[in-house]
């Protein structure tokens, strides 16, 4: 336990943010007083379809503003922050290596320097050879790795997945994630925290250190899981098993 | 032997206009870009320019046009003045449908790009850049080729300038070849159009065909990729010192962009009710005003109907060429080949054709004076982007289930089409109207043909250079077709998309 709470130390802090939306002239409350804290470490977030996780990872983006509560980040300087999308959302008039550098170019970053980034992430995520490749000629799961790829590209402190393996087929989605892992694990990336939100249990489970689960909308924190199985994990191990068997109880 | 003069003088004309169509075509796509992607981007931009651009679409320009001409010649001088007006009319032939192609691409980009854009923080020149612009490439290639042979086609009337009696020739092409008829020189005829017709079909083959064909997956069409590649390549590497040069600039200004355009007209009429010291008889006007109406509503039923009745039949030949270039394509690419000429031919090059036939018979050479305004946004949009769109499973399941005939036509291939049936049909009605000022009332080599009609009335009150008389006809015609627009239209297209849901 005391060696949990030290290698933690918070990183991001969710303090009481709710928000609602307008539509139709009916307010619909979706997240309510949602509050957690993300250390050094990899953190799934599942809830019920709908019930406002992407919201809440655009709030944690800083791309949309709660109506109340707070995102506090205790870093020494602002975060970058990279965004996996949960489609991979390339530009398709741009290569590939221009899609990867445009978030770096768009910062400020020499043209030259972000082409040697995006060729360093391009490489992890094995698309090495595809950067002048157009993304209609790059297979499904080819186009999520360029939406990895763009979103490590940019170093960030804190990456932000939204449901990254859902649009896959099964056998992709299993080496995709085992990519993501090594590259979490071996900290050739300077990444202080990832946040995924996804629907799938198992992927949570076998991925992350803790998993919050969230209510039907309004979503709120129903349960915090903490995942303290030591890596690497498989399916069949009993401990995963009954963790998987535990958050589905609150999930249904 | 041609003697060496014309041949210089042909030269330089042809040069002129060439300058005259590039200038106003790259206006359009400026005008275009920044006013589709402010629409698509501005809830408030939007709902008060897609009313405006849906009026100025179908008004007959060239109504406007003495006025305009008016303005900039009373302020500028007859030959600034002259140029800017020609550009402006070229301007008008071209820009509207180029606009509704950026706004409706940019408005159907995947809302996940917002997304990118804000989570990324991408400043507005880099949205324009990389995103606005290159998502707008295929629709813009796909407008460019009608508007491109509009330009063409109001190339003449944009050299030639008549403002009551007093007439502006501006050196250039058409003016060239308008000239040569009048003085029955055959000669200087027959190769000013030979021109014409050899800088119009190289401009398609070398630039719009290819451009087209590569951003939009068209292939109903005849053009050398080869050559259009080196174009390419020269435009793209001058694109790219636009791009280092404006993000460059960006990085100095960080400021905002400012939508003015279109408001640059407000001062300058300002400046020529001042000049002109224009005082309306106040008195007078009302009397004034019941006596252009009555004249209006006398006239509208008779331009009402031929609009309508153009915009059926072009539809109807459109579908059916349409069907031909669908079942057998080097048929297809020669009709659509064949359309790109036919298209650009300046309205005033069809009178030596026209004019044998005109003593006989002038409903018909109305009828297609109508057409040739108005046909070939149905015609480009159907056999083009219609065709091209065909969805290729839906054709597999026809086969294998063997759907064939009448069934296939009415059952498949019509409601396949409808989303450009719709677009194009919307279009040509405001082509149509625009048409009929210059296809009811006609004067060529001598004797007059008033066939009647809203667009002949305000022919009328332009060659009278009655001002007030051209704005109120104007006026009440944009009433009508507005009110038409937003009821009768808006009702059949709301009932056949009820009809045909495309999925
Ligand atoms: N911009 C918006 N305007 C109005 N309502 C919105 C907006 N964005 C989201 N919503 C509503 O907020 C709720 C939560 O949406 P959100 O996308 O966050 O759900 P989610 O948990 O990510 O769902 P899913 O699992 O299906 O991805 C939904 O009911 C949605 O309709
Ligand atoms: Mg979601």
């Amino acid at each position: 336990m005391v060696t949990m709470l030290l290698s933690r130390g918070d990183i991001i802090e969710i303090v009481g943010v709710s928000k609602s939306y307008v539509s139709e002239g009916r307010e619909i409350k979706v997240l309510e007083d949602i509050s957690f804290s993300v250390g050094k470490e990899f953190v799934s977030i599942i809830g019920p379809s709908g019930c406002g996780k992407s919201t809440l990872l655009r709030i944690i983006a800083g791309v949309e503003k709660p109506d109340s509560g707070k995102v506090i980040f205790h870093l020494s300087r602002k975060p970058t922050i990279g965004f996996v999308f949960q489609f991979p959302t390339l530009l398709p008039w741009m290569t590939v290596l221009d899609n990867v550098i445009l978030p770096l170019i768009a910062s400020g970053v020499q043209k030259s320097r972000a082409i040697e980034k995006a060729r360093t992430t391009l490489k992890i995520v094995g698309l090495s050879e595809f950067e002048d490749f157009y993304p209609s000629e790059l297979s499904g799961g080819m186009k999520q790795r360029v939406n990895i790829a763009r979103a490590l590209a940019v170093e960030p402190d804190i990456l932000l997945m939204d449901e990254p393996f859902s649009n896959l087929d099964p056998l992709t989605a299993e080496s995709l994630r085992g990519e993501v892992l090594d590259i979490w694990l071996s900290s050739i990336l300077p990444i202080k925290s990832i946040i995924m939100v996804t629907h799938n249990v198992e992927e949570a489970v076998l991925m992350s250190d803790r998993v919050i689960i969230l209510s039907p909308r309004p979503a709120r924190v129903l349960k915090i899981v903490d995942i303290m199985v030591p890596r690497p994990r498989t399916r069949k191990m009993p401990e995963v098993q009954e963790l998987v068997d535990k958050v589905y109880e609150y999930v249904s | 032997m041609v003697p060496f003069k014309l041949i210089l003088e042909l030269i330089l004309s042809t040069l002129l206009s060439l300058g005259r169509m590039f200038t106003a075509y790259v206006l359009s796509l400026i005008i275009a870009v920044v006013t589709g992607v402010a629409m698509a981007k501005n809830k408030y931009i939007e709902s008060i320019l897609l009313p405006i651009l849906d009026i100025l679409q179908s008004i007959p320009i060239l109504g406007f046009f003495p006025a305009v001409l008016a303005i900039f010649i009373t302020i500028l001088g007859p030959v600034t003045g002259g140029e800017i007006s020609s550009i402006f009319l070229i301007v008008t032939s071209q820009v509207w449908n180029m606009i509704f192609g950026v706004y409706s691409s940019i408005k159907s980009l995947d809302p996940s790009i917002d997304q990118l854009i804000s989570v990324y923080k991408l400043p507005l020149i880099y949205r324009l850049l990389y995103i606005y612009i290159p998502a707008s490439r295929s629709s813009l290639a796909a407008n460019s080729i009608i508007s491109w042979a509009g330009g063409w086609f109001f190339l003449t009337s944009a050299e030639v300038i008549s403002m009551g009696r007093i007439e502006y020739r501006l050196k250039g092409l058409g003016s060239f070849i308008i000239s040569a008829f009048e003085n029955r020189d055959t000669v200087a005829y027959t190769i000013g159009l030979l021109t014409l017709f050899t800088i119009i079909l190289v401009s398609y083959l070398i630039i719009w065909n290819p451009f087209t064909m590569r951003y939009t997956g068209v292939k109903t069409l005849l053009g050398f990729m080869r050559i259009y590649g080196v174009i390419e390549k020269a435009f793209a590497r001058i694109w790219s010192l636009i791009i280092e040069k404006l993000i460059m600039a960006y990085s100095v200004i960080r400021g905002k962009i400012i939508v003015i355009q279109l408001y640059f007209l407000i001062p300058l009429i300002l400046l020529y009710l001042y000049h002109t010291k224009l005082t309306l008889m106040t008195n007078n006007l009302y009397s004034e005003i019941t006596k252009y109406g009555v004249e209006f509503l006398w006239a509208l039923p008779l331009t009402l109907i031929r609009v309508y009745s153009t915009v059926i039949v072009g539809l109807v030949l459109s579908i059916l060429l349409a069907y031909i270039s669908h079942t057998r394509f080097k048929l297809g690419v020669l009709i659509v080949m064949l359309g790109e000429i036919l298209s650009s031919i300046p309205a005033m090059m069809w009178w030596p054709i026209l004019l044998p036939i005109l003593r006989g018979f002038p409903y018909g050479v109305m009828m297609f004076v109508y057409l040739q305004g108005s046909l070939w946004y149905t015609f480009f949009n159907i056999l083009l982007f219609g065709v091209s769109s065909l969805k290729e499973n839906i054709l597999e399941l026809s086969k294998i289930y063997g759907i064939r005939g009448r069934y296939y036509l009415l059952r498949v291939f019509i409601p396949s089409l409808l989303p450009s049936i719709l677009a194009g049909g919307l279009s040509a009605s405001g082509g149509a109207w625009n048409a009929s000022i210059a296809a009811e009332y006609f004067q060529v080599g001598g004797f007059i043909v008033d066939m009647g009609g809203v667009g002949s009335l305000l022919y009328k009150q332009t060659l009278a250079g009655d001002i007030l008389g051209v704005l109120l006809t104007s006026f009440l015609m944009s009433l009508v077709i507005i009110f038409i627009n937003k009821t009768v239209w808006a009702r059949v297209l709301k009932k056949i998309s009820g009809y045909y849901v495309i999925e």
